[in-house]
């Protein structure tokens, strides 16, 4: 079993590997090894064009991971034991969100999104001097709801499967509805809402497809490094792919050593 | 080319940048010396007012758009300018003439200042996306120092719609390791791939080319509608389709790990993979193929119009030109820019190829891109 | 709190509900009226009411059939890796590295998916694995731009989407059930049949359900593993959309796809429910 399961690691980081390496290429392209050179760190982290789209992708993916597990946990409580024609309807919506290839949902939103604008915007701009725009709002929504609907399947698998006589004799014992979802239920949900919340981050982090379309004028990482391939993607992009993997594998050993400690204080 | 027209000279520019690799000089001394002040001079006899910098932004907004290619300017330039304009430049970038044009169709871009290659500006023009351009608002575009073919894209009708910037080639790559010398017709390009290259050949991802150079094969023009002569083109790529190593437009990697030994190419892409690996050799196809040339443009919807003006304007300026093309290497148009660079670069073969080669390409045409039965081959021949 | 258990349920279903009516219904309303115009003389979207989208739909046939081919094929390689590895991460380690070890399946996504497939090109090219197959002897062995390089890159891209619902189905796992089950005498592999599985079963189906969806929309692993040279209904999106734009036939092409994994997803959703006896919901339609 351990063996399996150190397996299947390496396999998911074999290629991980060969990324790190490949970035160590004093030469340009990102799929060679010609000489040992750190010149691409350099570049990367002096390239603004760069930079600022690693910022954009990450706040992006951050809030829209957040939005989506805390608005997708909601839905997905409200939907758990509920029956009837609006249960029939949210499941179709959530079903169709996931169903959508990217490319169609990314260029629809786009549409609908400035055919909307431009109603709104006369009245708007009137009332507040402000418009609306394509960019970062309408990314972090168009992401959001994709992954909202990942995390409303993943949280409700699991509530739907909980012992619900858990949680009724908590509401029995006079426990608030709240406390109940304090104390019970969130507990229990937790690594579906972790789950879904990293699953979440991780599709918009890396998507392209949808982004290209309503990002507006930001400009998302996966949007350079895709827009790069007709003049040659250099090391450059494996270096800021291998920085963020060491940024987030130290990010994770930190947080097992936090947790560690906790543990020993705790007895 | 005389002095008066490069306030710079040559020799000048070039020990500059030679100063400036070797650290004896700062970037910002380098930048300085190689241009800003002509410039910006030039710029302010245009638009009064503009060297008083900052103060000018108010008039010009405090950003410009730009969509263009990867790797396609040197990012010092732009602080430069925003140095002196006020004007911060935010930079998109895009894969292809057809992701640009879909966007713009679809509408809500943002876009200040973008790129089109030359066969897609009449159909921006026809679907009312492109703004014409105020020359005026353009001093230092000096329409007589492009050579007709690389700038004749750019006025339809007699309004001016774009101005030219770089251009370039589409050939075929091989490794002459396996190919035996360099193969520079598309006739054994197919033909090879077919019987002695089988499952080592790559074509693009992409109508225009890969149809283009089919029908190229068949001595059919590069641009053909005409239904036979698709016809032609479809039996031969169905035909080559088993044989082929892959269809895509990324062809570097294949390339460059050895699984594949001939490829069609970009000049960039063959620049780049020549000078990494020797071995690899780029040249164009005899009986003809692409030429294009890629131009700057104001969309209709320009929301900073006066700030796209100041940046085309700044990046037409032969010695920012100049670094320009030091930094993403591709052949410039503009024979006031020429000027500047090193000989060694207007010497290179695969960047400036002899004259006669080039007589036999053809610039792509809008009707390509509109077509319908060439984008109906292309999915036929990925799906067969 | 004096919430009745209806008002709090509207509380909670807004957010959620207005986000679906600002961003999937308003575009999918979009795609709907695309799907019965016509295209545009330079491209794009031309307004009329006409079937002629719907009735070319034979000519992407080819595309649709390689899709539901290696589909339910990737979605069945991807389930078989993943659960052994998310039965471990979720039984057999300790509460304390649980969490850990799960980010870390996770964590190599966080690099660009195109310089992901690099590595990949570059380890089943020439070079990579296929020269290890040379040196112990086997020649001739080609894995870059053939099916199996795509099946492989669908393991890969789609294993998290796959080990997380079903690592938290087993996460509540009660592990004195087995113990218990061991002391009468039950032999692991019955305790697993009886227990383990029917117990992982929601996590099964969402994780096998996700992965199918995804994969019928999949574009970018064809197109650089399989050397563009497999056509899946998603690169004929992409190509319909972004090259030709020709949007009222993507359209038609985008419509069809949904209403064939809505009946795909419909039929196996029955078909679970009769397997998991008992259970009213099982996280499908």
């Amino acid at each position: 079993m351990r063996l399996y399961a150190t397996a299947v690691y390496l396999f998911l980081y074999l290629p991980i590997g060969i990324i790190a390496l490949f970035s160590l290429s004093a030469g340009r392209s990102a799929t060679q090894l010609q000489g040992i050179s750190i010149k691409w760190y350099g570049r990367a982290l002096n390239n603004p064009f760069v930079m600022e789209a690693l910022w954009t992708s990450v706040k992006v993916a951050f809030v829209s991971a957040v939005l989506a597990s805390v608005v997708g946990t909601m839905a997905a409580l409200a939907l758990t034991g509920m029956k009837g024609r609006l249960r029939a309807g949210f499941d179709l919506m959530v079903h169709v969100a996931v169903m959508i290839p990217g490319i169609v949902i990314g260029i629809a939103t786009l549409i609908a999104l400035v055919s909307v604008f431009d109603i709104v915007n006369p009245w708007l701009e009137a009332a507040s001097g402000y418009r609306l725009s394509m960019g970062f709002g309408s990314l972090v929504a168009a992401h959001g709801l994709f992954t909202m609907s990942l995390v409303v399947l993943i949280v409700r698998g699991r509530m739907e499967a909980l012992d619900r006589a858990l949680i009724e004799a908590s509401n029995d014992l006079g426990a608030g509805s709240l406390a109940t979802f304090r104390q019970v239920t969130l507990p229990l949900i937790a690594p579906a809402i972790l789950a879904g919340f990293l699953l979440s981050f991780t599709f918009s982090f890396d998507d392209f497809i949808i982004a290209f379309f309503v990002a507006g004028s930001e400009t998302t990482l996966p949007i350079y490094v895709f827009s790069s391939i007709r003049r040659g993607v250099t090391p450059e992009i494996n270096a800021i792919g291998t920085m963020v993997m060491v940024a987030s594998l130290g990010l994770l050993i930190v947080a097992q050593l936090m947790l560690r400690r906790g543990d020993a204080r705790r007895q | 080319m005389t002095d008066e027209s490069t306030p710079i000279s040559r020799k000048k520019f070039l020990e500059e940048l030679r100063r400036y690799e070797k650290g004896s000089v700062t970037r910002r001394h380098f930048l300085g010396v190689t241009g800003l002040g002509t410039a910006m001079a030039v710029m302010s006899g245009a638009m009064p007012g503009l060297v008083s910098g900052r103060a000018r932004a108010q008039e010009l907004g405090d950003r410009a758009v730009l969509a263009t290619w990867p790797n396609y300017h040197d990012p010092a330039n732009f602080d430069l300018f925003t140095d002196e304009t006020g004007v911060f430049t935010q930079v998109n970038v895009f894969g292809s003439n057809e992701e640009m044009l879909a966007k713009l169709q679809a509408g809500g871009s943002g876009w200040d200042v973008f790129v089109p290659t030359n066969y897609t500006i009449s159909t921006y023009v026809e679907a009312d996306l492109i703004e014409p351009l105020d020359i005026s608002k353009l001093p230092n575009y000096d329409a007589k120092a492009f050579q007709a073919r690389f700038a004749d894209a750019g006025t339809i009708d007699g309004t001016v719609y774009a101005v030219p910037k770089n251009w370039g080639t589409t050939g075929i790559a091989s490794n002459s390791n396996h190919t035996g010398g360099v193969v520079d017709s598309w006739k054994s390009f197919f033909d090879g791939a077919r019987d002695q290259w089988t499952g080592r050949a790559m074509v693009h991802d992409y109508q225009l080319t890969t149809i283009g150079n089919a029908l190229v094969y068949f001595g059919h023009s590069f641009n053909s509608v005409a239904p036979n002569e698709l016809a032609d083109a479809e039996k031969l790529l169905i035909d080559v389709k088993p044989h082929l190593f892959a269809i895509t437009s990324d062809y570097q990697p294949g390339m460059r790990n050895g699984d594949a030994w001939l490829t069609m190419c970009w000049t960039g892409d063959g620049k780049q993979l020549n000078s990494d690996m020797p071995e690899i050799g780029f040249a164009l196809g005899k009986e003809g193929g692409e030429i294009w040339s890629d131009y700057y443009a104001i969309p209709k919807d320009a929301p900073h119009r006066e700030a796209a003006y100041a940046l085309i304007n700044y990046l037409l300026t032969p010695e920012v030109n100049a670094r320009e093309a030091l930094a993403h290497g591709y052949p410039v148009a503009d024979s006031r820019t020429n000027a500047l660079l090193p000989e060694e670069l207007l010497d290179d073969p695969i960047l400036y190829p002899a004259a006669e080669r080039l007589s036999a390409l053809e610039f792509g045409a809008a009707a390509t891109l509109t077509d319908p039965n060439r984008a109906e081959l292309m999915a036929r021949f990925k799906s067969a | 709190m004096a919430l009745t258990q209806k008002q709090t349920r509207w509380l909670l279903l807004t957010p959620a509900g207005l986000w679906y009516a600002a961003l999937l219904l308003l575009p999918l309303a979009v795609v709907l009226i695309f799907s019965f115009g016509e295209r545009n003389a330079v491209g794009g979207y031309a307004p009329g009411f006409t079937f002629e989208q719907y009735a070319n739909l034979p000519a992407r046939f080819a595309a649709f059939r390689n899709t539901m081919t290696l589909a339910p094929l990737g979605t069945l390689a991807a389930l078989l890796i993943a659960y052994p590895l998310a039965y471990f991460l979720a039984v057999k380690v300790s509460s304390r590295w649980k969490t850990t070890l799960l980010v870390l399946v996770i964590v190599p996504f966080w690099t660009s998916i195109l310089i992901r497939s690099y590595a990949w090109i570059f380890l089943l090219g020439g070079r990579g694995i296929p020269a290890l197959f040379d040196w112990v002897g086997i020649e001739g062995v080609r894995l870059i731009n053939t099916p199996f390089a795509v099946l492989i890159g669908i393991v890969y891209g789609y294993l998290p989407l796959m080990v997380f619902p079903i690592y938290v189905a087993l996460e509540k796992l009660d592990k004195q059930l087995l113990e218990a089950a061991a002391d009468l005498g039950t032999p692991p592999w019955r305790s697993f049949l009886q227990i383990t599985l029917p117990l992982s079963m929601p996590g099964v189906l969402t994780g096998t359900m996700l992965v199918f969806i995804l994969l019928m929309g999949e574009f970018l692993i064809p197109a650089i593993l399989g050397g563009g040279k497999v056509f899946f209904v998603g690169n004929a999106l992409v190509d319909l959309f972004l090259q030709s734009r020709n949007w009222a036939f993507g359209s038609a092409v985008a419509v069809a796809l949904v209403v064939i994994m809505l009946i795909v997803v419909t039929l196996y959703g029955r078909l679970a429910r009769r397997f998991s006896v008992g259970r009213d919901d099982v996280g499908l339609m």
